[in-house]
């Protein structure tokens, strides 16, 4: 990671993904309210553990949860302006993996927002962190 | 990943009460992660309205986010009505940083906590500007003596 989150570029996150602003996601003052910039977050994150890890958020007995999520606001981003999010893999932990995330506005190359966001496999019914699932591993070396 | 902390009701000065609603649950039936986020915006703002005095519609000044953080301990759901529990852990010139946790009803102990700092800044001039006086008084009342971390017991 580069010694200061806000002048990192695209090229620093290897899955990317487009998410249209909507009209419904501006506040009062004409910006995405800071809330949504999670939502842009999840969105990245989900996508990701699914297509790429391998994650089935229905069926899977040990599947992932949400323990810690920050995030640093740079620059507003306003609707209608589609947001570009970065994701890479900051920290394997024995069962958690710390995604690093970074919202990109239109036309510009640093981002709006970067911050983090820590998912702990657990099992579904006891709630006990369970050690990260094989594929799943795999798939974040390759995306550090 | 976190250190082991525990945020207790002793540890906040102001609460609000929230209702949760239907759409803030998730597939797991549980307050999707994000939606903590809006309490934390709620708690925070209703407080700067209510005993700071803050006009959002027409004021000069406006708070801006500008880092926001939260731990999820324990899950809650809808219906549930929760409690928000608001300090000031450092006050500045232009920005305060807030702490907050998100209570169960009778529960001692934060199902979630965590952070957000917010910057006064001109409405027009985006400019930073010292904190409005009857703000900062009202974030001086809800001051914690002597430390401002999380995780650190004085």
């Amino acid at each position: 990671m580069k010694a200061d989150p806000s002048k990192q570029s695209r090229d620093d996150f290897p899955y990317r993904m487009s998410i249209p602003t909507r009209w419904g996601d501006n506040d009062m003052l004409g910006h995405v309210n800071n809330v949504l910039f999670y939502r842009y977050f999840e969105a990245v994150v989900v996508r990701f553990q699914m297509q790429e890890a391998g994650v089935d958020w229905v069926n899977d007995r040990i599947s992932p949860q949400a323990v810690e999520t920050l995030c640093r606001f740079h620059r507003p981003l306003s609707f209608p302006e589609i947001v570009e999010a970065g994701l890479k893999v900051e920290r394997i932990g024995n069962s958690s993996v710390t995604f690093a995330i970074a919202l990109f506005g239109e036309g510009h190359e640093t981002p709006a927002a970067t911050g983090h966001f820590i998912h702990v496999f657990v099992d579904s019914k006891t709630l006990k962190s369970q050690p990260i699932p094989a594929k799943a591993h795999r798939t974040y070396e390759k995306f550090r | 990943m976190s250190q082991d902390q525990t945020e207790t009701r002793d540890r906040y000065r102001h609460f609000l009460g929230i209702q949760t609603r239907w759409s803030d649950n998730d597939i797991y039936g549980h307050v999707n992660n994000v939606t903590y986020y809006s309490y934390f915006d709620t708690v925070v703002n209703c407080f700067l309205i209510a005993e700071g005095g803050l006009d959002i519609r027409d004021g000069r000044v406006i708070g801006v986010a500008v880092e926001t953080m939260c731990r999820f301990k324990k899950p809650i759901a809808y219906p549930e009505a929760i409690e928000a529990g608001l300090r000031t852990a450092k006050l500045g010139n232009s920005s305060v940083r807030y702490e907050i946790g998100i209570f169960r009803k009778g529960e001692d102990e934060a199902a979630a906590s965590g952070h957000f700092v917010h910057v006064f800044v001109d409405r027009t001039t985006n400019a930073p500007v010292p904190i409005p006086v009857p703000i900062r008084k009202a974030l001086e009342r809800i001051k914690t003596p002597g430390r401002v971390e999380q995780g650190k017991r004085p």
